[in-house]
């Protein structure tokens, strides 16, 4: 022990990341505020999930009724769903990801940032829409009984249903993956590339062969999002008629009334995605994607795509964003016109649209303010003691909303804060923080580099170094951690239904309230108000990923 | 200095938010209907009493009701059924209320036996038909829905909705566990397709000629018929109403009700507004607006309701939803009905 030197005077720093342990530099001593604080605030937002984990052994009446008759259709329906979303995802963001990020073609520029919209989509308001298909199928489908009988009505009725779902849910959740794969090909250094062209491989081999291994942690990061979201949905599965774990844990819950089932069933779904990202990461062993300097690597020119392969590439691109934003504002936009003519445009709900977007601001500073104070802690002191907590306090973002809801509830109870603007922003940043977590987390690692340890070394406190080194580093990432987040709460239902005060509604509750009682026509102009305004954050956050790429480019 | 204005900015919305400080009479409501919103207006006229609601899901607001325990600024708790009602009951959320207005007025079938609970609604579970494809002849009862010939024409919704645990429950009071499971199993295989959607959609369906007969409420349909969609009031003309179960115990009916919360402090503000759900005028508005049935005897129907004619109703008492809800449930899980 006392060979070792005290922390405060020894720095280890690039030495550190030879070793076993990286990051394995330590200039501060081991107890200050960051190291008291992060765990504390692990510990505040875990506590909702730990008050609902520590009932899970009570008696659970309904568990093994559950498990002996419906489990394993939920579990089934889940896993096909979710198999066939990524699939069908991955087709849809992938070309694009590749053409937008090395081709130049017709409307490219515009595409680039477009591509994202969908994301701005609720998935029950793309239910809402989609809903017609199996709607206009149903001539079809009793001719096909007339014709060849019941079973064949059947099948087909359930193919074209389900398949309508995978293609809606696709349609909404392919953005996470685009966004990861195209900042995963520009950033991918050119060098490799390039390297593989001037070896005579044709685009194509270059694509699948050096490209797409080297973007393969941003696929599986794309992917798990997309799976997650599949997992959690309520409103598109309950409406198609595809029972899924997560209708199930309501099921359980508001049916049988046995909550501990429910959150059996729901601890199962965060089992199940830890064990997937285990398996990735067992796979993957120790092979590495990224290179640290490859953010610096500038980038050649977009190669042009002229004629038919420009126009080719063009409707590549379209096709996603026409099924996930266009075709949906469309009919969103004609229900809309059809409700102001039939009630004017007195009653657009301006008080309920500054409700949302309270709420949506107030979380989204909230909440980056958290990443950025626990990731900095980890920096700080890169401990197991610390870095295992703030792991768990991402955990939220793999349960379903109302479960966490209850949580919530549950814990806040005491304190009578419930039905509070400050417990419902608690509820989001607990469902939410992975969102904030990671890419705050990505940026730190990335761009700070050591440059938070010339700093420390030059003789600033940790507080100065956040703000004059850390912060305005990541200024870009913060930008857009907050614009994910403003978006999600924008969209979010389940937490803002229980949570929220008295007499007080959100687009997203009054749009929901009113598809409930099939006021689908009125629905459309809520529906739109949180499409706009979460494109409008999608826009800027785009606004300023292609600015900063364009400054690292100079 | 823009942090600062930040800080200040949300710290004043906050206090904007919390500055409601009289004390108005608040409602937690599973009842989504607009013409909820026309009824608190009239109260507040009537009674000079403010009213603050909360809509959400029924199981959601009971949680809710539990977690704030002494704490809640609840007053009343509103659903759009007996069995919810019954249960809020058993978790200990309401308050007996000793109401001579009450107990006259709301049929005993209809008040839950203790004085905690009083419906204010009510609605039949029926049956909606093609006309051009069932004669009408061939239908009798929930339970000759289980017979093999309607093989792929019926049409339901899915078992997680409480009108359908209700329905179960109401067979399971009638015949028992074993031939409740027999009759779901049955009518589940006989389905044109898997349960999904809400009543609105079966009968969209029928319309258009996906099933034969569909299992719905009543007011869904006078609500088809009165939609501003003109597709929706094509499709409900194109159906026919049957009341089943005529010739036997008859047609199994639920309530919208409400009880006053125990945590209530304005328990006399509560008491009244229940009292005014049941008064004539309100009782009156029900037929026109959400095209339920009124609870109190002796109110006027609408030419709609008339046109569909007297029904005898299944006389059980709704409390004993509650009792076979859950039990329904199991029954479902068993049957395949999703």
């Amino acid at each position: 022990m006392k060979m070792e030197k005290k922390p405060s005077d020894c720095l280890i720093w690039r030495v550190g990341s030879k070793l076993k342990r990286p990051f394995r530099y330590t200039i501060t001593s081991e107890s200050d505020g960051w190291s008291l604080s992060a765990p504390l605030l692990c510990l505040l937002i875990i506590s909702p999930l730990l008050t609902l984990l520590s009932g899970i052994w009570d008696s659970a009446p309904a568990w093994k009724h559950l498990s002996e008759t419906v489990l394993p259709q939920y579990f089934l329906n889940t896993v096909w769903l979710a198999l066939a979303v990524s699939i069908v995802a991955t087709l849809m963001a992938l070309p694009a990801a590749w053409l937008i990020s090395q081709f130049s073609f017709p409307g490219q520029k515009i595409l680039a940032w477009a591509m994202v919209l969908p994301l701005a989509v609720p998935s029950y308001v793309a239910a809402f829409v989609y809903r017609q298909v199996p709607e206009s199928a149903i001539p079809f489908l009793v001719h096909l009984r007339t014709q060849f009988g019941v079973d064949t009505y059947l099948f087909a009725e359930g193919l074209i249903r389900k398949g309508t779902l995978t293609l809606l849910m696709a349609a909404v959740l392919y953005p996470y993956l685009y966004l990861s794969l195209r900042t995963a090909f520009a950033t991918q250094q050119k060098g490799v590339i390039e390297a593989a062209h001037l070896l005579g491989r044709s685009s194509s081999r270059v694509f699948f062969t050096v490209a797409l291994p080297l973007a393969r942690p941003a696929l599986i990061a794309g992917i798990t999002l997309i799976i997650m979201e599949v997992i959690n949905d309520y409103g598109a599965v309950y409406f198609m008629g595809v029972p899924t774990l997560t209708v199930g844990i309501f099921r359980t819950w508001t049916g049988l009334g046995d909550l501990t089932s429910a959150v059996r069933l729901a601890g199962i779904m965060v089992l199940a995605v830890f064990f997937l990202l285990g398996i990735e990461q067992f796979q993957r062993g120790k092979a590495r994607f990224s290179d640290q300097r490859a953010s610096s690597a500038p980038h050649g020119q977009l190669r042009p795509l002229g004629g038919y392969n420009g126009i080719l590439a063009l409707i590549t691109c379209l096709i996603p964003v026409s099924f996930g934003f266009i075709l949906p504002c469309l009919q969103l936009l004609q229900w809309a016109k059809w409700s102001i003519t039939q009630y004017g445009l007195g009653q657009l709900p301006w008080s309920r649209m500054g409700h949302s977007l309270l709420l949506a601001l107030i979380t989204a500073i909230v909440l980056t303010t958290i990443a950025v104070i626990l990731n900095f802690a980890q920096r700080l002191h890169p401990r197991p003691w610390l870095q295992l907590p703030i792991r768990f306090a991402g955990v939220g973002y793999a349960i379903p909303g109302a479960v966490v809801a209850v949580g919530i509830m549950l814990f806040l109870g005491k304190i009578s804060l419930i039905g509070t603007v400050y417990a419902i922003c608690f509820g989001y940043v607990v469902r939410f923080l992975a969102v904030g977590l990671h890419p705050v987390r990505a940026g730190m690692e990335k761009v700070c580099g050591s440059l938070d340890q010339a700093s420390r070394v030059l003789g600033h406190t940790p507080t100065q170094t956040l703000f004059k080194v850390n912060l305005p580093l990541i200024r870009g990432t913060l930008f857009a951690v907050i614009m994910l987040v403003f978006v999600d709460i924008l969209k979010e239902l389940p937490m803002t239904m229980i949570l929220r005060p008295v007499d007080f509604d959100t687009l997203a509750t009054l749009a929901f309230g009113l598809a409930v009682e099939s006021r689908i026509a009125e629905c459309a102009i809520p529906s739109l108000m949180i499409i706009f305004l979460a494109g409008v954050g999608l826009f800027s956050l785009n606004r300023l990923l292609s600015s900063s790429s364009r400054t690292t480019e100079s | 200095m823009h942090i600062k204005r930040a800080i200040y900015t949300t710290l004043f919305s906050f206090a904007f938010l919390f500055s409601q400080a009289a004390e108005p009479l608040v409602i937690y409501s599973h009842r989504h209907y607009q013409a909820d919103e026309d009824i608190y207006k009239a109260f507040t006229e009537q009674t000079g009493i403010e009213v603050q609601v909360l809509k959400a899901g029924a199981n959601e607001l009971m949680e809710r009701l539990k977690a704030e325990g002494e704490t809640s600024k609840a007053d009343l708790l509103l659903t759009s059924d007996a069995g919810r009602l019954g249960e809020a009951k058993a978790l200990g959320l309401f308050t007996r209320i000793d109401s001579e207005i009450l107990t006259q007025q709301v049929p005993e079938a209809y008040r839950d036996p203790d004085g905690t609970w009083y419906g204010f609604s009510m609605r039949a579970r029926v049956l909606v038909y093609a006309p051009d494809r069932v004669d009408v002849a061939g239908l009798s009862s929930y339970e000759a829905l289980a017979d093999a010939a309607w093989r792929g024409r019926i049409l339901a919704r899915s078992s997680n909705n409480i009108y359908n645990q209700s329905l179960l429950a109401s067979l399971i009071a009638a015949h028992g566990k074993a031939e409740a499971l027999t009759w779901a199993t049955a009518v589940r295989k006989n389905m044109a397709r898997p349960p999904q959607g809400s009543d609105r959609d079966q009968i969209r369906a029928v319309a258009a000629g996906l099933g034969d007969v569909a299992i719905v409420n009543t007011y869904y349909l006078g609500l088809l018929l009165n939609s501003p969609e003109p597709k929706d009031r094509a499709a409900a003309q194109k159906v026919k109403i049957f009341f089943p179960n005529q010739s036997g115990r008859g047609t199994h009916v639920n309530i919208s009700g409400g009880g006053v919360l125990a945590a209530s402090k304005q328990k006399a503000n509560a008491q009244k507004f229940l009292e005014f759900m049941v008064s004539e005028d309100i009782q009156k508005s029900f037929p026109g607006n959400t095209y339920e049935y009124p609870v109190v005897e002796g109110i006027e129907w609408s030419a709609l309701q008339k046109s569909w004619g007297k029904f005898k109703r299944d006389p059980l008492n709704l409390a004993q939803l509650y009792e076979d809800g859950k039990e329904a449930v199991r029954l479902f899980n068993l049957a395949g009905w999703e």
